[in-house]
């Protein structure tokens, strides 16, 4: 049977360029990069220009890139430690549109007496900037807005974020787990103050993560132990890991984009003669990886399901696919009504997938979609 | 999720009898939209609403104990048997498969709640699937807004040169809460030219009180209360003299024992700072029995007792609410509609007594049947019934969080929608069966697969087997369903009895009561278990 991959916004898998990377890692630097001895020397030079490497990547100068274990932690360590260290601010902003792995940081800090100001997004998932510029008070501890989001695909306008809370002396944080590597960022243009990265979205591996912290700036470490990490996140550093990130960041260049950008837009086109579906997210500034959809009188699991059938992988944000029956908070916060919802599948392609999937893929959503609409009770 | 089995997968992907039969003697329709009925009582950030009174952007509170705001109103008519449930708050009348927050608690008496916390796992139940014992979960409002001062319009009418001046910003602190607290059951306000005040009412013996008052009104408002008591009547009242606090308190806690109310800034205010104000109410017209021990609050403001309720259940205390309707007494005197909260549990009147600063000694055992947990109250389902209904019934539409608390239950809606056709002819015997079946199904992988099922069991059964077939035959046919799942199998076996209804009463034919008897798990086979 056919197996096509289009959830690589969930994860994608290990490129062979990374898996050889880690292996060899792991034969020739197994040390403890803390260690005195050669063999722990060598472990801390690679991972000296694993960091070096990376960081590169978000032309970073002022910066300093922690290793995490991913974005939960990443995301965890910047709130929690900026929280920890600067307690007579107890306000944050935030969007409507943000990862659970940080809006329960929010809600966390809220049950602490923190107040928290989500802010608005237009129709295409855009942060309202005038609203952001009225928001930030003197005792604002952070502003933090997602680049590209994981579901609608939306690339936030960070520079334009990121000037407003500098002039606000106000401190920014971005979580670009999806955008990384796939989108343009600059650290210092774009007035970011902290960054979130990760390693599985972009073919590197599991459990390994980053945090960008511009100097000056003090956190309070989430894990507290031996001082590895500039002091910042105690515990053995995953140095074969940490290599395969750093490959992993150079799998995804200029080709690539264009490829899965063509993939997704022959995706999008595919489909648009769907009748009662539409795009969700901006049409141009989105991830290139990522094509998020509404089918009315169909639902998302079952669609899923259908497809999963069929050999193709995707993902849902209707209300049926979660253990709450709630429906995804971004797909309500562009605007969409309930019933809206139930309909909505995310494709997110990769570099390996083919223009001979895609069109696989849209051949079969459209028998789905047909099939499901026949099951409907409803005529349209 | 739980995954589903081989046999829902194989039900999803090739369902049977699908599509629909025209001019089919039955039509069974379920789903969407379920409603609540029009007297329902939502609390809304400014008061107790009547449902069918809500309107687009009015602030309800939503399972996560925050505010959300009302983005769609929906009404439609029904016919139809309805659902009522009770719990120690109160009352609700429900369309049998709207959602409700709650745990399904598994049969058996020998089951403590209490002991396996941590294993029952919060859902959304159809109301219908709920029965007396299960437990609800009942949001408790979380929102929390300190407030310091409450500014006062003192700007003086032309002419006046009596009024003595009070200050323009009034801290909003224990002081005035407890005041608050003392107007709200003692106090009344008169305001006729040349004779403008506000009073409270206390007992002889309650002397303690009446000299808080009067030293809180010196302290806030410079103005010293006179105070007039009446040996016979055993009461003392204290009169406090000004046209401005007459307006202030007019303002906040509205006019007339009836309609007595908390603002809605007190609501959010933060607990510690509540305690003041439950402080004055309690001590204002409560009692405490410290011998058995329990609380009570009676009042004839419904918006008072609600709110009240609110206040406690942030306090961590666990109320009763009673309704005690109008009554006329042997002397003839008329007793208008009342209503009155019990704290009766060890944790709660322990918590209770702390704020009113009573002591008590409370060694008494007991069992827990109700509990806090995160902001959540759980407990148990008292009473259930079914009964017929014909006229309007509501739901809104929530931003975000889609549920809504009314005065003693958190509800949802979701939308599975489900038609079934059935075409009907006699068998050897006379005996009517259904002849042939199919359905359509807007839904998940499990509202396919129930339908689908169940068209397969009703196939070819008298209408009176097939009346018979539970949601617990058609989950057991396709080996099971994850618990978040259970209510889709529900929508496939009404609208089973709903075709078959649709059946009879085309035929003009008495159509059958709507059951569903496989909550008995001795025998499940034997329908006519009365056990």
């Amino acid at each position: 049977m056919k197996s096509i991959y289009l959830d690589n916004a969930a994860t994608t898998k290990m490129h062979s360029s990374v898996m050889k990377a880690i292996t060899d890692a792991e034969e020739k630097y197994f040390g403890n990069s803390s260690s005195l001895h050669t063999i722990g020397r060598e472990a801390k030079a690679e991972l000296d220009k694993a960091r070096e490497h990376i960081s590169k990547k978000a032309n970073s100068k002022n910066h300093k890139l922690i290793f995490t274990s991913g974005g939960t932690e990443s995301n965890n360590f910047a709130i929690k430690g900026l929280a920890e260290n600067n307690k007579n601010k107890k306000h944050i902003i935030t969007t409507k549109i943000e990862h659970d792995s940080i809006l329960n940081v929010y809600k966390f800090l809220e049950r602490k007496g923190y107040s928290v100001t989500y802010l608005d997004v237009d129709k295409e998932g855009f942060v309202n900037l005038s609203q952001l510029e009225k928001a930030i008070k003197k005792d604002t501890l952070v502003v933090s807005v997602i680049h590209g989001n994981n579901e609608i695909g939306t690339i936030q306008d960070l520079r334009e974020i990121g000037k407003i809370c500098h002039e606000k002396e106000t401190l920014f944080h971005s979580d670009a787990c999806q955008s990384f590597t796939k989108a343009p960022i600059n650290l210092e243009k774009d007035n970011i103050d902290l960054l979130t990265i990760k390693a599985h979205k972009i073919y590197g591996p599991k459990g390994v993560g980053g945090l960008f912290i511009k100097e000056g700036i003090k956190l309070e470490p989430l894990l507290h132990g031996g001082g590895h990490e500039y002091n910042l996140r105690s515990g053995t550093v995953n140095v074969p890991g940490i290599i395969g990130f750093s490959k992993a960041t150079d799998i995804i260049g200029e080709k690539e984009i264009e490829h899965m950008t063509n993939l997704r837009n022959q995706l999008i086109k595919g489909l648009s003669d769907v009748e009662e579906s539409w795009l969700n997210g901006s049409k141009d500034k989105r991830l290139c990886n990522n094509a998020n959809l509404s089918f009315m009188y169909a639902e998302g699991e079952a669609i899923l399901l259908y497809l999963d059938a069929a050999g193709i992988s995707v993902s849902t944000g209707s209300a049926c696919s979660s253990n709450t029956l709630e429906p995804s908070h971004v797909l309500r916060a562009i605007g969409l009504k309930q019933e809206q919802t139930h309909g909505t599948v995310r494709f997110s392609v990769g570099i390996d997938n083919t223009k001979e999937e895609i069109k696989y893929t849209v051949d079969t959503v459209k028998d789905t979609i047909k099939k499901l609409r026949e099951m409907c009770p409803y005529k349209y | 999720m739980e995954n589903y089995s081989k046999k829902v997968m194989e039900n999803f992907l090739k369902p049977q009898n699908l599509g629909e039969i025209e001019n089919a003697d039955g039509v069974g329709k379920v789903g969407n939209p379920k409603c609540l009925f029009k007297d329902t009582n939502i609390h809304t950030n400014l008061k107790l609403k009547k449902i069918k009174d809500i309107k687009k952007n009015d602030f309800i509170i939503s399972h996560d104990g925050k505010y959300h705001s009302v983005t769609e109103t929906y009404k439609r008519v029904i016919s139809e048997p309805i659902i009522v449930l009770k719990n120690r708050l109160g009352e609700i009348k429900l369309t049998k498969e709207h959602l409700v927050y709650a745990i399904k608690i598994p049969k058996g008496d020998k089951f403590l709640r209490t002991k396996n916390k941590k294993t029952l796992i919060p859902a959304w139940y159809h109301a219908e699937q709920l029965d007396k014992g299960d437990l609800i979960l009942y949001a408790i409002l979380s929102d929390t807004k300190d407030v310091d001062y409450l500014e006062v319009n003192t700007k003086k009418k032309k002419f006046d040169h009596n009024s003595k001046s009070i200050p323009s910003k009034i801290k909003l602190d224990s002081d005035f809460l407890r005041l608050a607290g003392y107007y709200l059951s003692e106090g009344y306000y008169f305001d006729k030219t040349n004779n403008v005040h506000i009073a409270f009412c206390f007992n002889l013996k309650e002397n303690n009180l009446a000299q808080d008052v009067v030293r809180i009104s010196e302290k806030i408002f410079g103005i010293t209360p006179i105070i007039k008591k009446n040996e016979t009547q055993h009461s003392q009242v204290v009169y406090i003299n000004s046209v401005f606090i007459v307006k202030l308190f007019k303002e906040l806690f509205k006019s007339g024992a009836k309609n007595k109310d908390i603002p809605d800034m007190f609501m959010t205010l933060p607990p510690e700072k509540q305690k003041s104000l439950i402080y004055g109410i309690w001590k204002g017209d409560g009692f405490f029995n410290t011998k058995i021990p329990r609380g009570g609050y009676s009042t004839i403001s419904k918006e008072l007792v609600h709110k009240l309720k609110i206040l406690l259940l942030r306090q961590g205390i666990i109320p009763s609410i009673y309704t005690e309707k109008e009554k006329t007494d042997k002397k003839e005197q008329k007793h208008q509609e009342c209503y009155r909260i019990h704290v009766g549990d060890k944790e709660s009147t322990t918590k209770l007594a702390k704020i009113i600063e009573v002591t008590f000694y409370n060694l008494r055992p007991e069992a827990i049947n109700s509990w806090i947990d995160k902001n959540i109250l759980y407990t148990p389902i008292t009473f259930k019934k079914t009964e017929n209904y014909s006229g309007k019934v509501y739901n809104l539409e929530i931003d975000t969080s889609h549920s809504y608390n009314t005065n003693a239950f958190t509800v949802h809606n979701c939308g599975d929608i489900m038609w079934l056709y059935i075409t009907v002819s006699k068998n050897k015997d006379g005996k009517e069966i259904i002849q042939d079946i199919k359905f359509k199904t807007l839904g998940c992988a499990a509202a396919i697969a129930t339908s689908s099922m169940v068209t397969e069991l009703a196939k070819g059964k008298t209408l009176d087997d097939a009346f018979k077939i539970t949601r617990g035959d058609v989950a057991k046919s396709l080996d099971g369903l994850p618990p978040i799942k259970m209510h889709c199998s529900n929508l496939a076996a009404d609208a089973l009895q709903a075709a078959i209804n649709d059946y009879y009463s085309k035929q003009g034919r008495k159509i059958l009561e709507i059951t569903h008897n496989d909550n008995c798990s001795c025998c499940h086979k034997e329908k006519n278990c009365k056990k």
